[in-house]
This record gives C-alpha cells, sequence and structure tokens, in this order.
C-alpha cells in the first residue's frame, strides 16, 4: 500500500478536504481494488477508534452537544419515564472530560444522572469518576444496574469490578452479571446474583448490606470470607467484619432513579425552595431545619445527601445517635405542627425518635414526644393528655391509622397536627390526611430542650435521613399540608 | 415485546453497548468525517431502538444494526449528494458489504491499537491525544504548536499509518501464535 498518490486521496478524504475529482479517483481505486479496499477500511476503522479513545473531535470547538431529545410521540410509543436519558445513552456521544479510552467496548454507561456527576449517555472503561452532588446510575455491559450517590469516588476496572473509595452504591444485579464485585479500602463484595449496597464513608468502616439474595464479603487481610444473605449487613474494618442493621435507607436504589431525575427536571427543587423561604416568613414558625444552611448543629451524626443534590441531611446510624434542638420554651403552644421529610431504615424495633423532648415528667405536662412506633405508625404523645371516651386507640396515644413501613428506603412525608383546643391530633402521610384522634384532657404543647433521632433515655433511636425538619405554632389545614408535601416532594 | 419495558431497555442497553464501537466504525467508513458519523450515529441508535419491537433475538443484533445503518447513510448521502463529495451508491453498497465481511477483522483491529498507540513515541502519542481531543480543531493546533495545518494533517496521516501497520503486525503475530 504504497502508492503515494493513494494515501493521498485516503488522507484527503479522511480530513473531509476531498475534492469532487479526489473523490472520484478514490471510489475507482476502491472498486477495482479489494486490497486497497481493506487498507482504506482499516484506516477509518483506526480513525473512528481514535476519535472514540478521546471522546470525539467536535465540530469548530463547539459546546458539547445537548443530550439528544425526542419528541412526545417516541416518549409514549416507548412507555419509559426515562426516555431522555435512555435516548442521551443511545447516542453514546462519550464527551467531556468522563470522555474515556473506549477503544474496546465500555465497561458500563450512564443511564441517568443527576448533580455534577458524568453526563448521561458517558461510556466508561476504567475512568475515575468523582462527583460531589447528586446521585448517577450506570448499567454495565452485563446488565448490572449501579446506583452512586454522592460524595462519590469511584472506578470500573471491568465489567464485573467496581473499586468504590467513596460513596453510597446499590447494585442491582441479574444472572447474567452474577459474580460483579465491589472493591473497598476496607474490603471486597463479591455478588451472587442479587441486590445489595455497600456504603464507604469519607471515615469509619465500609459497609455491606444484602437486600436480597446472597453476597460473600471479604474484610481486606481477613483470611476468611462471609457469606451475608437477604437483612443481612456487614461493616470491615482492618480485616474484622462485624454484623449490622440493614440499613436500605441509606442507598437509592435504581427503581427510585427514574422518579428523582424526573422531579428535578420537573423543577421541583426550585418549587421547594421557593416554599422554604414562605415559611421561614411564617409568623408563627418555631423552626425550621432544611440542613443546608443549619449546618453547625449539635449531636452525634453523620451527613449524608438530602432529597435534593448536594444538599444534606443528618443520618442517625448507630443507636445513640441524635441531634440536638432547643426551641420554643418561652411559651406553650395551643396549637402546634410538626413536620419532616424522613428517609426509613428498618422499622419497629421498638420506636424511632422524630422529635423527643427531654424527660417526661408530670410536672411538666404537654411534653411532646413524636415517634414511630413499633408497628411503624405514627405517634404524638403528650403529657398528661388523655384520650376521649370512647376512643378505639389500642395502645393508649394517638396512632396513625397508616403503617410507614411500605416507604422504606424512600423520601416520605411526615406530618402531624395538633390543636389543644379543638382537642384533636390529625396525622398526614405523603400530604394525605390520615387519621384524626380526640383528647379528653388536651394540654397545650410544651418545647424546649429536645433530640431527634433519639430520647435521651437512649432508646428510641432513628435510623435513616431526616430532611426539612418543621415545628410551626399554628395548626396547619388539609390543603396546606397537602400543598407542603407537593412542593416538597422530590419524586415525580 | 412480552418483557417489561426496563427489561427490555436494559436488553437494548446490553446488546448495543456490546455492538456500538463496530456500528459505529461501519459508519465512519462510508462517510467523509467523524462529525458526519457521529450524526448519522445518533440517528441509528433512535431507529435502533424504536425498532427494537420488531428484532426477533435470534437474530444476530450487529448484522442487523448495521442493515439500519447503511439505510441511514444511504439516505444521509441522498440529501447531500448536491452540495457535498459523497460516495455513489455502488461504492457505499460495497464497502458496506466489506465492512461487515472484516467486522471481526476491524475489532481486533481497535483491540490492537492501545497497544500500538503505547508504542509510539511518545511527542506522536500526544500529538494524536491533542489532535482527538473533544474539541480540538487542527488550525488551532498548528498554531499552538507552531507549525500548519497542512503540515499537522500530513503527520497524523503518517501516524495513522505507521498505527495501521503496528496493528497488521500484532493481528499476524496473534494468528501465528
Amino acid at each position: 500500500m504504497s502508492d503515494p498518490l493513494r494515501e493521498q486521496w485516503l488522507q484527503e478524504y479522511c480530513e473531509g478536504t476531498a475534492t469532487a475529482e479526489t473523490t472520484a479517483l478514490l471510489e475507482r481505486a476502491l472498486q477495482e481494488d479489494p486490497e486497497y479496499r481493506l487498507h482504506f477500511l482499516e484506516y477509518l476503522n483506526l480513525d473512528q477508534a481514535l476519535s472514540s479513545a478521546s471522546g470525539f473531535a467536535e465540530k469548530d470547538a463547539e459546546p458539547a452537544p445537548a443530550p439528544l431529545h425526542l419528541q412526545p410521540g417516541l416518549l409514549r410509543w416507548a412507555g419509559l419515564p426515562r426516555w431522555g436519558a435512555l435516548a442521551a445513552g443511545l447516542t453514546l456521544l462519550a464527551l467531556g472530560p468522563w470522555a474515556v479510552h473506549a477503544l474496546r467496548s465500555p465497561y458500563a454507561m450512564v443511564t441517568s444522572t443527576t448533580g455534577n456527576g458524568p453526563r448521561e449517555g458517558t461510556s466508561l472503561r476504567s475512568t475515575q469518576v468523582r462527583f460531589e452532588a447528586g446521585v448517577v446510575e450506570f448499567l454495565t455491559a452485563k446488565g448490572a444496574r449501579i446506583v452512586v450517590e454522592a460524595p462519590a469516588d469511584v472506578r470500573f476496572e471491568s465489567a464485573d469490578t467496581l473499586r468504590v473509595l467513596r460513596g453510597k452504591v446499590a447494585a442491582d444485579v441479574p444472572p447474567s452479571a452474577k459474580g460483579f464485585t465491589v472493591l473497598t479500602p476496607n474490603g471486597d463484595a463479591v455478588d451472587l446474583g442479587t441486590r445489595f449496597g455497600v456504603d464507604v464513608p469519607e471515615s469509619g468502616d465500609a459497609e455491606v448490606h444484602v437486600f436480597q439474595g446472597e453476597v460473600i464479603a471479604q474484610a481486606t487481610g481477613a483470611q476468611t470470607k462471609q457469606s451475608l444473605r437477604t437483612g443481612e449487613a456487614l461493616a470491615m474494618h482492618n480485616g474484622v467484619s462485624a454484623s449490622r442493621e440493614l440499613r436500605s435507607a441509606a442507598f437509592i436504589q435504581p427503581d427510585e432513579m427514574p422518579q428523582l431525575s424526573a422531579g428535578l427536571a420537573w423543577g421541583q427543587r426550585a418549587r421547594a425552595q421557593a416554599s422554604l423561604r414562605a415559611l421561614k416568613a411564617e409568623p408563627a414558625l418555631i423552626a425550621l431545619l432544611d440542613f443546608t444552611d443549619n449546618t453547625n448543629l449539635p449531636g452525634v451524626f453523620r451527613m449524608a445527601q438530602g432529597r435534593w443534590p448536594g444538599s444534606f441531611a443528618p443520618e442517625f446510624v448507630h443507636q445513640g445517635d441524635h441531634l440536638k434542638l432547643d426551641v420554643g420554651a418561652d411559651r406553650l403552644w395551643p396549637q402546634l405542627t410538626l413536620s419532616a421529610w424522613v428517609r426509613l431504615d428498618q422499622l419497629g424495633s421498638p420506636y424511632h425518635s422524630l422529635y423527643h423532648t427531654d424527660g417526661w415528667q408530670s410536672e411538666t405536662p404537654g411534653q411532646v414526644h413524636w415517634m414511630l412506633t413499633h408497628d411503624s405508625k405514627m405517634r404524638l404523645a403528650l403529657r398528661g393528655n388523655s384520650l376521649a371516651p370512647g376512643s378505639t386507640e389500642k395502645q393508649g396515644f394517638p396512632d396513625s391509622h397508616t403503617s410507614v413501613l411500605p416507604q422504606r428506603g424512600r423520601w416520605v412525608h411526615l406530618a402531624t397536627v395538633y390543636d389543644a383546643d379543638a382537642r384533636s391530633v390529625r396525622f398526614y402521610l405523603n400530604g394525605q390526611f390520615d387519621k384524626e384522634t380526640l383528647q379528653e384532657v388536651a394540654h397545650p404543647a410544651r418545647l424546649g430542650p429536645a433530640q431527634i433521632g433519639n430520647w435521651n433515655r437512649q432508646d428510641r433511636k432513628l435510623s435513616g435521613r431526616m430532611d426539612e425538619f418543621l415545628l410551626l405554632g399554628r395548626a396547619l389545614n388539609d390543603g396546606e399540608i397537602r400543598e407542603l408535601y407537593l412542593s416538597g416532594n422530590p419524586y415525580h | 415485546m412480552s418483557a417489561p419495558p426496563d427489561l427490555k431497555q436494559q436488553q437494548f442497553l446490553r446488546l448495543f453497548m456490546a455492538s456500538e464501537p463496530a456500528v459505529r466504525a461501519f459508519v465512519r467508513s462510508l462517510l467523509p468525517t467523524l462529525n458526519d458519523a457521529n450524526d448519522v450515529m445518533q440517528e441509528v441508535a433512535v431507529v435502533l431502538w424504536e425498532k427494537f419491537a420488531e428484532y426477533e433475538t435470534h437474530e444476530d443484533f450487529r448484522r442487523w444494526a448495521f442493515g439500519v445503518a447503511k439505510f441511514k447513510v444511504l439516505s444521509w448521502q441522498r440529501d447531500r449528494m448536491r452540495d457535498r463529495h459523497v460516495f455513489g451508491l455502488e461504492t457505499t453498497e460495497l464497502l458496506a458489504a466489506e465492512s461487515e465481511h472484516h467486522a471481526t477483522r476491524l475489532e481486533a483491529q481497535r483491540a490492537a491499537l492501545q497497544d500500538c498507540l503505547h508504542k509510539l513515541p511518545t511527542e506522536q502519542r500526544d500529538l494524536v491525544h491533542s489532535a482527538y481531543a473533544p474539541g480540538a480543531r487542527i488550525d488551532s493546533l498548528a498554531r499552538h504548536l507552531g507549525s500548519t495545518a497542512m503540515a499537522l494533517y500530513k503527520k497524523l496521516h503518517r501516524i495513522r499509518l505507521l498505527l495501521a501497520e503496528c496493528t497488521q503486525r500484532e493481528l499476524s503475530r496473534k494468528t501465528e501464535q
């Protein structure tokens, strides 16, 4: 293949500078000479592979094209909530700083993203992926779905192996991808075809949680491997592993991603911020913690991501973890609205504290204890109050009718409205009125030093995250609660 | 279409990811520039997904994708025949058939490229990376390097020929082993 003229035609064609005459000459040579044809194909094959390996040489250095948008007709046809993400994935533009050396098939591809992670459609091959806000969903070449939550620092070492230096990783591994392995600084987890999570915090032990199926875990330096099955969890530290309680809410799982990213796309975050501003201007406001502006709260907990990319929420992991709050002690409150977004782990053992004022003495009637009971119902107990005659409450306190159990591992909005004058306690789940319980004795609410996530008797742990905790000195009506939920809902 | 949408999507992405480099190379070989190939590739991906319901699982996905890609290339050429110098139908058909025939060899060539890139002298390797980097422009790169666009195009052409030779050597070495 050393005919200089033919080589020049090839070069010009490849650069896109071939004239009509050159193109015609090239065509004739291609038609006549099979050897030259193969050379031509190989040459352009290399050109394409070099381009794919470096991202893509764009037209005139314009910014990367926006992900492809499809007509609504297609969207309906596809019936997929994440069409935008999928379509972007299809184009495999592999642009931007995450474009990697895709000389061979990629190990994984970004199928959905929120925050500042790699864009949808990016294909990855052993590139370090770091992002400080949001959630990214990957699909591996073997079909495993991997969701990684910020702050994260991860790298696919193959289509079967993900190295995690930091981040919360949830994996949904179909039989085709059995053997998918997550490597952490503290140890490894090998999946046997199932759903599991790995949490690698900034500091502290890496944990493995098995939602379904079986995982083999091995702490770094340990001689033995350990089999974990559905509902089991393990912390790995210095070659030693220790059992942990399952924390499903610590992980955003693949089935949650579409609604989260749709919520963002729908502008829910802006709506939530507008609602927060309005709440902050409420004359009856006692406390509003969005945990992003309130960063120096006392207590023992760690900060995780809130409902939005880059926002924050306290995460209660260990027995005794709590957040201290001392508000509203200057007066008594005949009306009180309590509301919070929570993301709960396992429930029912034995109480989960949402908000507990310190102590529970008869000389301080009206003390407020807001919690989830062992049967996963919301409870508002005020010291010294009693149920109205004929009440159907079985445990002596106003409890919600509906259990929050099915909402485990997702953000759920909980609200309770207390009105001492009307002697009523009203419960709301995700903006929906659930139940009203009437009181015979109804003291005005007494606030003051309190804990979120625990009670000072240490037996009421909350396991999970909390976002946007609100105490308001008036009784919100059904419509207002509904609005509070709708404006703060991260899903769509 | 009995599989639920999510499974279908997953199945599609898996097949598509596995074939994407081959289909992209196929499209590139039939079109004058990388930009053209990228434009057509976007359309190909969308059509593949749209038509995925019609795809039978016993078919070879890559072959099916090549068929769709060829159709898209031909309509692209038809649209631009007046203002661009594009191959005629006969050449395109010939190259498409040949491309499909040599698909395995071309795949092996892409796989061998990584090693060959490493064997290049650093200066040449850096030039390749800069020239193929996202958003790179040959004229501004040439200015930056104190050279001309024409000289740079020549250099890149020589490097591609070197890489072609190297990958051929690698392939024949592997066949002998």
